[in-house]
């Protein structure tokens, strides 16, 4: 039997529970991208938020602290079969208890150690590759407005947005971190290829929906200060070390299209 | 502010000058939810990588490259032909302000030429990052530069701004420090150290290197190889030694430790006295870092390699290995190199070659040994060596969990049994291993960039005088 759920943490969880108080789950698939075939039966599972409490507190207390992180991280992957392996990894948890955290050579734990070193190192990364650009907060004629009523027009004037593509649904993961850095900013991130955005205000954060079309102006001096970095960027390499080898492993291609320093401006 | 022009000349220059500083780092400082812009982040965080391949963490930028000093390594010395220019405190603090908002930067690295006299420079460098501390509210990663021969209370000032502090010892030994940087005394460069030392063993927050595997935390004070510290500079510790701060305050004294830079390859030291000499700083200045710079040679000089010789890359790495053994392996100087192999092999990792050397003590057992003993085999790394002895109280290690665990087994697997069996086929003869590692690592050097001058050879010893003959005979030709 495969299970079919919504694509939400909760409901995977959900899913692990049917495995254990319905029937036997050979795998778990989001509903959305599963392949049907004749010959193996599947079920849609439904979300319900008192089942994944239920299973969230198991893990935390029959597994470990450690392991319900884990689970979670290797969840935001973007591996197609992350699901079938976290159940096989609960599976084994909930079997051998909090020993399951330190089986680093079983090949279960290993292979969803693997994507939660994925998912990490991407966090990780991506914690220095998010560039934000000052847009205009508010629009023409609501500064006309303000003109007029004679509100100081440098209160709330920018907005910092960056578009990311990260492999991994790591936005959620990076928020506390640009929440707590930029505390009296506001600022959206946006995860071009899901759809999704953070948006911060005050130290605060939600995710939302966000299109990939977007439309923004930028403000007065961003376009100085992105050449001011392009320029920094560029005298900081050393000629005689040149090794793009190197820059390119630390750094893949697939992250530049996003980053200041590689677009050139007039 | 100026117009952008006049910026962006500035910020080529003044980068340009800079970049010869190799210390990158944003790690050691803790702190989050300041409420203010900024954050430090323990670990320390990369932001881009230039086409060098080297991270690019902080805003590295020299205040100024006016310079009253006449080093002949350094590219900013008076009598050098290049484009000067200064930065304004104000200036500076803004675009630092405006880069890190755009999260292009982690924080500054400020460093600067003597303009007109040490202090002269460091009231400005303080300066500058009172403004941005104060001024600006960032609470962001700062990493200041002392200039040797400033005086205490400006270090303690700039210190109580910065998260790290850093006096480059740029020489090894006293001997070429005279010849190549005439006006820098070692007492000059040995006294803030010091200084910064102290201020944070009183307020201690003094944490030095490495993990707890690692022998420089023991404290052993070792006399600096030729820089024993004259009586003069004791006597001024003494007076300056204790330096009073203010408790009550949230600001502390350098929090990130302070680090120190080496350029190898500039002076005919060995390898074994530079790390020597990088072993005795960690034990005696408790350092977080002791960065290693290879030498780029910038101006045509009679003392200097010549303008055409390839900067030492290759040695640079093996150095910085060797630090890390010193670091989190718990290794010593001595160990790594003796008196009659002064360098390192440049074709082998320092690890592999110390076990090659020390044959009698392998193969080890996986399943017994200490934490301390998996550190020692070649492949074997922190995080993997941890794995094992977590992993062994649940079953015994078997040969085909080391690659899951972390272990490089292409290189462990001549230096360990698993369960009372070898697997390194047959022969354990150093030679033999070496030959087999050597093809090995042949495939991993695309890690350097590729040059004739760092090519391989199988021929070690020789390998290294290649290293200093073209220097010695291209020297003839350009002077």
């Amino acid at each position: 039997m495969d299970y079919l759920y919504d694509g939400s943490f909760e409901g995977f969880l959900c899913c692990i529970y049917a495995h254990y108080y319905k029937k036997r789950a050979e795998g778990i698939y989001p509903e959305n991208h599963y392949q049907r075939t004749m010959l193996q039966p599947f079920f849609i599972v439904e979300t319900e938020a008192e089942k994944a409490e239920k299973v969230y507190k198991a893990i935390q207390n029959k597994i470990s602290n450690a392991s319900l992180q884990r689970v979670y991280k290797a969840f935001l992957s973007n591996d197609i079969q992350k699901e079938t392996k976290l159940l096989n990894y609960l599976v084994l948890g909930f079997r051998i208890g909090k020993k399951v955290d330190a089986l680093h050579s079983e090949t279960v734990v290993y292979q969803v150690q693997q994507l939660e070193h994925k998912v990490a190192a991407e966090q990780h990364r991506l914690l220095g590759l998010v560039r934000f650009s000052a847009i205009e907060g508010k629009k023409e004629k609501d500064k006309e407005k303000d003109k007029e009523k004679d509100i100081s027009s440098d209160a709330g004037r920018h907005i910092l947005y960056s578009a990311i593509e990260p492999d991994h649904n790591i936005l959620e993961l990076i928020a506390d971190h640009f929440a707590q850095r930029f505390p009296e900013e506001t600022f959206i991130m946006h995860d071009i290829k899901r759809e999704k955005a953070l948006f911060c205000q005050n130290g605060d954060w939600y995710l939302g929906h966000l299109r990939k079309e977007l439309t923004y102006a930028v403000s007065e001096d961003e376009l100085e200060y992105r050449k001011l970095w392009k320029k920094y960027f560029n005298s900081i390499a050393i000629t005689e070390r040149t090794n793009a080898d190197c820059q390119k492993r630390c750094m893949p291609v697939r992250y530049w299209k996003n980053l200041t320093e590689f677009h050139s401006y007039p | 502010m100026p117009g952008l022009d006049v910026m962006l000349e500035k910020l080529k220059i003044l980068a340009d000058s800079a970049k010869y500083d190799v210390s990158c780092s944003s790690s050691g400082a803790d702190r989050t939810k300041t409420n203010k812009m900024g954050t430090a982040a323990v670990s320390g965080i990369c932001h881009s990588w230039s086409a060098d391949g080297r991270c690019i963490s902080l805003l590295k930028i020299l205040f100024s490259n006016r310079c009253v000093y006449d080093c002949e390594y350094c590219v900013n010395r008076r009598s050098a032909d290049v484009q000067r220019a200064s930065f304004e405190p104000e200036e500076l603090a803004k675009l630092t302000i405006e880069f890190y908002k755009r999260n292009y930067i982690e924080g500054l690295f400020l460093s600067s030429a003597v303009e007109v006299s040490p202090d002269y420079t460091a009231e400005r460098i303080l300066k500058a990052l009172s403004l941005l501390r104060e001024k600006y509210g960032f609470s962001g990663y700062i990493h200041a530069k002392i200039i040797p021969g400033v005086s205490a209370e400006l270090v303690r000032q700039i210190g109580m701004q910065a998260d790290r502090l850093s006096v480059n010892i740029e020489l090894p030994t006293k001997e070429s420090l005279a010849i190549l940087a005439p006006q820098k005394k070692a007492a000059g460069i040995l006294t803030p150290m010091r200084q910064i030392t102290n201020t944070m063993k009183e307020q201690k927050s003094l944490k030095g290197a490495g993990n707890r595997f690692s022998k420089l935390k023991q404290g052993n004070d070792y006399l600096l190889n030729g820089m024993a510290l004259p009586t003069a500079v004791r006597e001024q510790e003494a007076k300056y030694g204790m330096v009073p701060y203010d408790k009550g305050s949230l600001h502390r004294f350098a929090p990130a430790g302070q680090t120190t830079q080496m350029i190898i390859g500039a002076t005919p030291e060995s390898d074994r006295q530079i790390i020597r000499m990088s072993e005795s700083l960690y034990k005696k200045f408790q350092m977080k870092r002791v960065y290693f710079s290879a030498y780029i040679p910038v101006v045509s000089s009679s003392k200097l390699p010549a303008l055409l010789t390839p900067p030492p890359l290759l040695r640079e790495h093996r150095l910085y290995q060797a630090d890390w053994l010193l670091r989190f392996y718990g290794f010593s100087a001595e160990e790594l190199l003796d008196e009659d192999s002064p360098f390192f092999d440049l074709e082998l990792d320092p690890k592999v070659t110390w076990a090659l050397r020390h044959l009698e003590l392998f193969p080890l057992e996986i399943n017994k040994v200490s934490m301390e003993e998996l550190l020692r085999i070649p492949g074997v790394g922190n995080i993997s060596a941890m794995r094992i002895v977590r992993q062994r109280r649940l079953g015994a290690v078997t040969f085909d969990d080391l690659k899951k665990i972390g272990v490089v087994v292409k290189r462990a697997r001549y230096f360990i049994t698993c369960n009372g069996k070898y697997y390194g086929a047959g022969d354990i003869a150093s030679e033999c291993i070496r030959e087999r590692m050597l093809s090995q690592e042949k495939i991993r050097s695309g890690l350097l960039p590729r040059e004739k001058e760092e090519q391989l050879s199988l021929f070690g010893s020789e390998r290294r005088n290649l290293l200093y003959e073209p220097k010695e005979a291209a020297r003839g030709l350009l002077v």
